[in-house]
């Protein structure tokens, strides 16, 4: 992906970068943003549009599109039928041009998860899927058993599958093993904002799959948690609650695209190692010596 | 003395006929459905006026409409025939032990939308505060007493309004869904009317003539017991929905309210079900005992910023979107039709709210109120 930078052309080289690149097809940005939980579908969509995303998720199951809606006492069956469609929302969405990323929230077998990716397979014409197969109530915590198994029968199928998974490197070649081209780590329990919770994990998971695209899903709060898991050269960030749920979302959506961008270009650009001792940047022969030590 | 038809007999259709009543025109009330049970958003809501609850995850302007609502609830109920129970109580928010980092960012919001201005409206209780207001919530340790909001018995209203429209010599017509609607005209299956301006109050109903109009789905509970007692409506924090408890009459409790973006009317999932009846249960676990009296689904008229809109052309008003905020809005929503209709002095509102050439007087300068959204005047 070549990227311009966002100041002055003239003085500003064009970096590049490869292409953000899942199940053979690129994608525009680094930024995959939810669809839930914003004060309007208008502010969702003005937040798209600050995050300069490619590509949203949204939920089949928490709001359903094909149920249309039932008839109203006394309605006539005419008025009844121009309201059958009840997709006015979800259109909203796909006027968004972004590519659709359907997701399985809340689905805790794989029985159900697999339902609702056929239906939404359908609905939304694409066969890429956010796969989540929930074991814990508490913390929304993938189960592992359930995820492979899931993915294995969805991979069968024909989904491009991109699972919801936690940092464990077994679970994650497992993921791989049954079909899986791509992989969503969590930093922390979705909805919690607790950013990067074990480092290791994910520096393991990074290191042992250099060749998968790795993608942080859900548990981030502010921009630099982002920054900081792209500078770790993780490949992407999907996030919803912290924009959506932030006091101003198109603001925070903005934040959040800068500091992906900047976490991927010093990832690029190569950080420097930390080092015990200071070593000045600018020569220190003209300081007295009893600023020396 | 003008002729009107209102199409929609929800809140916003009856409340705007008995103004205009009042006002001396001639009305015409349609439903599509029954008058007697309205079908509408109206009978689901929980009829809370909570300016402030609602900012949080909305906007400045909801809450300035929301707060002329405050204030012309009371006045107006005073003017019905007999009026309605309409509780100023104020309200309260709670969290369970493991969602009170979203109390706390409740605050936030708070602040982030209103500034210290409105300081005076809200305060952080404790434990020994909350047990003072509310004996059976006496086990939180922390809540914010929201203290100006109020709450009414809708169903009451829906019928008292009912009552002086036809005291008042309005034309009520319930079972007669409206074949066509534009200026000046309203079509029947049977009959063809002309009025001086036609008022489209249909909410949901007006989707085939209002582009960007959607339903939210929204499921609520109403369950019965006599162990509990509140004297407010409790917001209770929950990470997907805006969770609230109800006090109705005869010791009756609302609780709701799911919000899904669909527009099936069907039954009440047992997943919200569940979410609702363990909300309450974590509220105070003898709700356990409670009896479920009902279960309700409908769908808020809603536009895609989720702000109230007015559409004006000559003969013609459409006034939707009032999406979750049908009590909170619907005063100050009547007075910006009534100054259309009336050709009064414009509502502050009206500009916020109004697309087309509106018809009501322009403010003069020496009348101008703040803008609503202007952080400088504060409306509170």
């Amino acid at each position: 992906m070549s990227r311009k930078p966002s100041l002055n052309p003239e003085t500003q080289p064009a970096f590049s970068d490869t292409p953000f690149t899942l199940y053979g097809e690129s994608l525009s940005s680094r930024f995959i943003l939810g669809t839930a939980l914003y004060p309007s579908p208008q502010t969702m969509r003005d937040s798209i549009s600050a995050a300069r995303t490619g590509m949203v998720t949204l939920s089949l199951r928490r709001q359903n599109p094909t149920t249309g809606s039932g008839q109203l006492q006394g309605q006539s069956p005419q008025q009844d039928q121009s309201q059958q469609d009840g997709e006015t929302f979800w259109q909203y969405i796909r006027d968004s041009g972004c590519r659709l990323l359907p997701n399985t929230a809340g689905c805790k077998t794989p029985k159900e998860a697999i339902n609702l990716a056929e239906m939404s397979r359908e609905i939304f014409n694409t066969n890429w899927l956010k796969l989540e197969v929930v074991g814990d109530d508490y913390n929304l915590q993938p189960c592992p058993f359930g995820l492979v198994e899931a993915a294995a029968e969805l991979v069968k199928r024909g989904f491009k599958v991109l699972p919801y998974t936690t940092d464990d490197l077994v679970l994650g070649q497992k993921l791989l093993d049954v079909g899986c081209e791509v992989l969503m780590p969590w930093g922390a329990p979705i909805g919690t904002g607790q950013g990067l919770m074990n480092r290791y994990n994910l520096r393991t998971l990074r290191e042992r799959l250099p060749n998968t695209p790795l993608i942080i899903d859900a548990g981030l709060g502010a921009p630099s948690q982002a920054a900081e898991a792209m500078e770790m050269g993780f490949d992407g960030i999907l996030l919803n609650t912290a924009v959506a749920k932030a006091s101003d979302p198109v603001r925070m959506a903005h934040a959040f695209a800068q500091a992906i961008e900047a976490g991927r270009d010093a990832h690029l650009a190569g950080l420097i190692h930390k080092s015990q001792t200071a070593s000045p940047s600018t020569p220190t022969l003209g300081q007295p010596f009893w600023h020396q030590s | 003395m003008k002729n009107i038809g209102v199409v929609g007999g929800g809140l916003l259709g009856r409340l705007t006929s008995w103004r205009l009543l009042q006002a001396g025109c001639d009305v015409t009330l349609f439903e599509a459905g029954s008058l007697s049970v309205c079908p509408g958003a109206a009978r689901t809501a929980a009829a809370m006026i909570s300016p402030l609850s609602e900012v949080v995850d909305s906007e400045r302007l909801i809450y300035d409409m929301g707060m002329a609502g405050l204030a012309l609830w009371p006045a107006w109920n005073r003017q019905l025939q007999r009026p309605i129970s309409y509780s100023e109580r104020g309200s309260l928010v709670l969290a369970h032990t493991q969602d009170a980092s979203q109390l706390t960012q409740f605050a936030a919001k708070l602040q982030h939308h209103l500034g210290d201005q409105c300081g005076s409206d809200y305060e952080w209780l404790e434990q020994s505060q909350i047990a003072r207001l509310e004996s059976d919530l006496s086990h939180f340790h922390r809540a914010l007493y929201l203290r100006t909001e109020a709450h009414l018995d809708n169903h009451a209203l829906l019928d008292q309004l009912l009552a002086d429209i036809q005291a008042l010599g309005g034309r009520t017509l319930e079972h007669t869904p409206v074949q066509s609607l534009q200026a000046h005209r309203v079509d029947t299956q049977h009959q063809s009317l002309s009025f001086d301006e036609v008022i489209d109050c249909r909410g949901v109903g007006a989707k085939p003539d209002i582009k960007d109009l959607r339903g939210v789905r929204g499921e609520v509970l109403w369950v019965q017991t006599p162990e509990l007692e509140l004297q407010r409506p409790v917001r209770f924090m929950h990470p997907r929905y805006k969770l609230y408890v109800v006090p109705k009459p005869n010791q009756q409790f609302i609780i709701g309210a799911t919000e899904i973006e669909s527009e099936d009317r069907s039954p009440i999932s047992l997943r919200s079900h569940l979410e609702l009846s363990s909300a309450l249960y974590a509220l105070n676990p003898a709700f356990a005992e409670a009896r479920v009296v009902m279960t309700d689904v409908n769908l808020r008229p809603s536009l895609m910023d989720n702000r109230p809109r007015l559409e004006r052309q000559p003969g013609l008003v459409r006034a939707n979107g009032l999406y979750r905020h049908g009590y909170l809005l619907a005063p100050a929503v009547v007075e910006c039709i009534l100054a259309e209709v009336l050709e009064l002095e414009a509502s502050v509102f009206t500009s916020h709210i109004t697309r087309g050439i509106s018809t009501s007087l322009k403010r003069s300068p020496s009348n101008q109120k703040p803008s609503p959204s202007n952080r400088e005047h504060s409306l509170c």
